[in-house]
């Protein structure tokens, strides 16, 4: 009798579990938007709702897709041949093996390219293998790389915000002297380690460097050495357990009054918000050189969107890159993602990025200088170790030098491999 | 004598107690606290929550599509179970009973042995790639792949309980006129009962709690099983611990439960497994 | 000779004929499963060795490049790292593991009250996910004990230590946490097969505790050993899913294993080829550990055998 109703059970666990996979195949009338930000899955997701009320008739639903380690999942994909019908990305090397692989739809001839302004649609080309003029992705989002600082504590130290290296240290040392930690770092998420090299390089690197240096004329040991002396000294004025904070963790702590600046970037301040609403802070760009019209703010592609060129109901996913486009939807995303607009007409005006507002109006902006290193060139790897060898105690020409010559080795390994 | 014999040694029963609060039930502890807890009543991680919300859990639910991620790693682990138990026994006992006879299945036979040197992070880039060209990359393709890469693994446990099944058993139902298929399912299949139990629970630790296979395999969202899920959310659960906590606590009580009700013998099959 | 054991001869001999044929369901059935066997598992296998000796990059086109892949694995100072890491790791959690198992064993099998209870417990973690244990120690590594560090004042608690170079300790704690259960259960096995009666000769001939562990226990636990020792040094040598939930890799390359340079290199940094050269590699390590365990195996059974 037990044996009996044992029997059954394993039965119709089995049938259940065969079927209803089974089942939720067979309705399988999906368009995947691939996105690579967990910052903005909400609103992203808000946006993919909207649609697809909107959209109900064709029965077609655009859904979600926010994985963790984007990148390497993307690519995964890339090489199954298994491209998402509408994809997220950041304009860096990622988006390049993209899109030189030759999957993405181009887009020409949409009507929501001529919203777009010229120079983030330049930016995309720029990413784009042997900066080929043609439109295989469309930018949505500009970010900016600088310091985030808390406002009130400025103000309560009676300070100002910094416009060169001097300044800047002066700020440091000031906050120092008030018993606070000028800076809240979160390098146990490594990526996080490439912000403050991607606002401090750009101001002080040869214009040329890119090109050159993939060429072989130049060397980052020859012309890096301030650029990494910098870095080191603002990771000097931090909180003690910078490599062991990941960026959850710091941000909150950052949120809830820890620490006086972060450098990162815009996308932190919608983490910022969640973590504690009543968040007062702004952001400045990094100050890495005294002479004042050196220090950009960096900005780059946030966000651009492409398209499958094998997409099973191309319509849709055109309708949603056009729905996505629309002045109102890309308003509501810089909004949410105190991010800015490449659409002419949309404006950011929250005063958490007033301070770098104008900058990046007025163009005073950089390129990320890490969007240009070759794909297998790994920057955050090596800044950790960088970073871990200070950690240690070690001294710091001798670090510095391990550390720039590490670049030149890696970068001359990934480039003749290309 | 015998008296001595019964007496109990209470200091290592009271380290060993020790030592299981502290290492083993404080860590599940904190799982579960945590997942009960109000996001602002995390000063003090280990004290009991001031107010419990159970709301945690039905957010993870709906946010990490528990009950379809439920249902994908149910149906890998059941159907590659009862594959498993038949096929790779059957292919065992073929091979144990006749090697000397061919050599054919000798080659087998060690052909599988060899198989079980290589690591799967050999094999998992290539396999990415044939996957998907087999379009292999959802849950029946990877249900598939779990039967086939466990042969070695089993034929080398099921192969030593079958060397020590009397031959005899066998020749005895073939005079009856019962065809070989008959004798292993009428036979031979039901002595290796404590076998196929070693078998089952090794088949269901893997696949349930495999994460790499899915990682690289699934990539269709509804197709994904409830491990891979942990890891493709832990981005989006950042800044809230206790919706992370409910999810890990929602993996973790099926097997928890699984595990009380048949403790005993899962620790049994394991033994059996290893020393075999 | 009469008729019956006549037809009864006859009837053996045609047995053993028929024994000698094998029936084709044998052939049908290991054959069939043996394909499938070698298009997924071996064809794959195959196929990485190929792709090692092209410049593939997951798509698109490839060329042939001989051995340069292999070269660059040679000389790549990243990837040379993280077989010293994974040696490193394998070597210092096996003999952890096993030490602390085998403490755990015998502290279990002697004469404890709530033993099956007490039992039940130490072999929870096996039965929990590897991805898992990892989120959850990576919370306590980060939040509870620098917390518990400060509030103490011990400097070098106080800090994650996920975020040091030590981190590679913390990955050997969870890996023993989890690893313990399994081995821990091998060696009561071995332990309960021990006969009590050597035990009390031992003691009429004053051979107690670790006198009597030395010399009588622990050479009959060999064969539970051997089968630790190898099971865990293959396990380690190809440590993952806590990397993966822990660490990531960080900070800089310190802990990142082969498998995980495999995955994130070979999926995620365009370096395919050079990731199924180096999995090659890998496996061929793995093969000469293998057989280099089973010698010394072989040796000592031959001694006490």
């Amino acid at each position: 009798m037990k044996k009996k109703s044992v029997a059954v059970l394993l039965i119709t666990v089995m049938t259940s579990a065969l079927i209803l996979p089974g089942c939720a195949k067979s309705d399988k009338k999906e368009v995947e938007f691939f996105s690579s930000k967990a910052e903005n899955a909400e609103i992203m997701k808000t946006l993919v709702d909207e649609f697809n009320k909107e959209n109900a008739a064709s029965g077609v639903t655009v859904v979600l897709n926010t994985p963790a380690d984007a990148g390497t999942v993307l690519k995964t994909r890339l090489a199954k041949n298994d491209i998402p019908d509408i994809i997220a990305y950041g304009g860096d090397s990622t988006y390049t093996e993209l899109q030189s692989a030759g999957v993405l739809k181009d887009l020409s001839g949409a009507d929501y390219l001529n919203t777009v302004q010229d120079a983030y649609m330049q930016m995309v080309y720029d990413v784009q293998k042997n900066k080929e003029q043609v439109p295989y992705a469309v930018p949505y989002a500009a970010n900016a790389s600088g310091v985030i600082y808390n406002v009130d504590k400025f103000n309560e130290l009676g300070l100002e915000v910094p416009k060169t290296w001097d300044e800047f240290l002066d700020v440091i040392r000031k906050i120092e002297d008030s018993g606070e930690t000028p800076f809240e770092y979160t390098f146990k998420d490594t990526w996080t380690l490439c912000c403050a090299w991607n606002s401090i390089a750009p101001d002080l690197a040869p214009d040329t460097f890119n090109d050159e240096r993939r060429k072989g004329n130049t060397s980052f040991a020859a012309t890096h050495q301030e650029i990494a002396g910098k870095y080191l000294e603002l990771m000097k004025h931090a909180q003690k357990d910078i490599l062991g904070t990941g960026y959850d963790d710091g941000n909150k702590a950052f949120a809830n009054g820890e620490g006086v600046m972060m450098i990162n970037g815009n996308w932190v301040l919608n983490q910022l918000v969640t973590a504690n609403a009543d968040v007062n802070v702004d952001m400045f760009a990094v100050p890495a050189s005294n002479d004042t019209s050196h220090n950009y703010v960096t900005s780059g592609i946030d966000v651009l969107l492409c398209e499958s060129k094998t997409s099973k109901y191309p319509e849709v996913a055109d309708a949603f890159m056009s729905f996505m486009m629309r002045k109102e939807n890309n308003q509501k995303y810089i909004d949410d993602q105190f991010a800015f607009s490449p659409i002419e007409g949309v404006t950011q005006s929250d005063a958490k990025v007033a301070g770098i507002q104008k900058d990046i109006e007025s163009g005073k902006v950089a390129n990320f200088p890490d969007h240009y290193y070759p794909s297998g060139f790994d920057l955050a790897e090596a800044l950790s170790e960088f970073a871990m060898n200070y950690v240690n105690g070690e001294e710091d020409s001798k670090n510095i030098d391990t550390f720039l010559k590490e670049l030149d080795n890696q970068y001359d390994a990934v480039n003749i491999a290309e | 004598m015998i008296k001595t014999a019964e007496k109990k040694n209470n200091l290592i029963t009271i380290i060993l107690l020790i030592g299981a609060v502290v290492f083993i039930f404080l860590p599940l502890y904190m799982t579960i606290v945590i997942a009960v807890k109000d996001p602002t009543d995390m000063n003090n991680v280990l004290a009991l929550p001031r107010k419990l919300r159970l709301s945690n859990f039905a957010d993870a639910w709906t946010m990490t599509d528990f009950p379809r991620k439920f249902l994908n790693t149910a149906f890998i682990t059941v159907v590659n179970l009862v594959f498993t138990l038949i096929t790779n026994s059957f292919v065992a006992y073929a091979i144990t009973r006749n090697r000397k006879k061919s050599k054919f299945f000798s080659i087998v036979y060690y052909y599988f042995i060899s198989a079980m040197f290589i690591p799967f992070h050999v094999i998992m880039l290539p396999l990415v790639i044939q996957a998907s060209t087999f379009h292999m990359d959802n849950i029946f393709g990877i249900t598939f792949l779990y039967i086939v890469f466990g042969l070695p693994m089993n034929i080398f446990i099921y192969s030593g309980a079958i060397k020590s099944i009397p031959e005899a058993l066998d020749e005895a139902a073939r005079i009856d006129g019962a065809s070989p298929l008959q004798i292993f399912w009428n036979i031979i299949f039901p002595v290796l009962k404590p076998t196929s139990a070693t078998v089952a629970i090794l088949s269901f630790m893997w696949t349930w709690n495999d994460f790499t296979m899915p990682l690289v395999l699934l990539t269709d969202q509804k197709q994904q099983t409830l491990q891979l899920a942990q890891y493709i959310f832990s981005g989006e659960f950042s800044v809230n611990y206790n919706l992370a906590f409910a999810s890990y606590t929602m993996v973790l009580i099926p097997v928890l439960a699984i595990y009380l009700i048949c403790q005993k013998w899962i620790m049994n099959g394991v033994v059996a497994g290893a020393v075999k | 000779m009469s008729v019956t054991s006549r037809h009864k001869e006859k009837k053996e001999s045609r047995m053993k004929r028929k024994n000698k044929k094998v029936d084709t369901v044998y052939y049908l059935g290991v054959g069939f499963m043996a394909v499938l066997f070698f298009i997924f598992h071996t064809c794959a296998f195959l196929k990485g060795i190929f792709f090692s000796f092209t410049d593939w990059k997951g798509y698109g086109a490839w060329n042939f490049v001989g051995l340069k892949n292999y070269f660059y694995v040679f000389k790549n100072k990243d990837i040379l790292a993280a077989y010293a890491f994974t040696f490193k790791f394998a070597f210092i959690s096996t003999i952890a593991v096993n030490i602390v198992s085998l403490i755990l064993a015998c502290a279990l099998n002697a004469k404890i009250r709530f033993k099956n209870f007490l039992k039940g417990i130490y072999f929870l973690p096996y039965m929990l996910g590897s991805l898992i244990v990892g989120f959850i120690f990576n919370f306590i590594f980060g939040n509870i004990i620098p917390k518990l560090g400060q509030t103490i004042g011990n400097e070098s608690m106080s800090v994650n230590i996920l975020g040091t170079s030590h981190a590679m300790w913390a990955i050997v704690f969870v890996t023993v946490w989890a690893g313990c259960a399994f081995n821990t259960l091998i060696y009561i096995a071995g332990l309960q097969s021990i006969d009590t009666d050597i035990y009390e000769a031992a003691a009429l001939d004053g051979a107690h505790g670790f006198k009597r562990f030395r010399l009588i226990t622990f050479p009959l636990l060999a064969p539970s050993f051997t089968i630790n020792m190898v099971l865990s040094v293959k396990g380690y040598l190809m440590v993952y899913d806590q990397i993966m939930a822990m660490t990531g890799g960080g900070p800089g390359n310190t802990t990142t294993s082969i498998a995980v340079m495999i995955y994130k290199q070979g999926l995620g940094k365009g370096q395919f080829a050079v990731q199924t050269a180096n999995a090659v590699i890998l496996f061929i390590v793995v093969v000469a550990i293998s057989i280099f365990q089973l010698r010394i195996l072989e040796k000592r059974e031959e001694k006490v055998g």
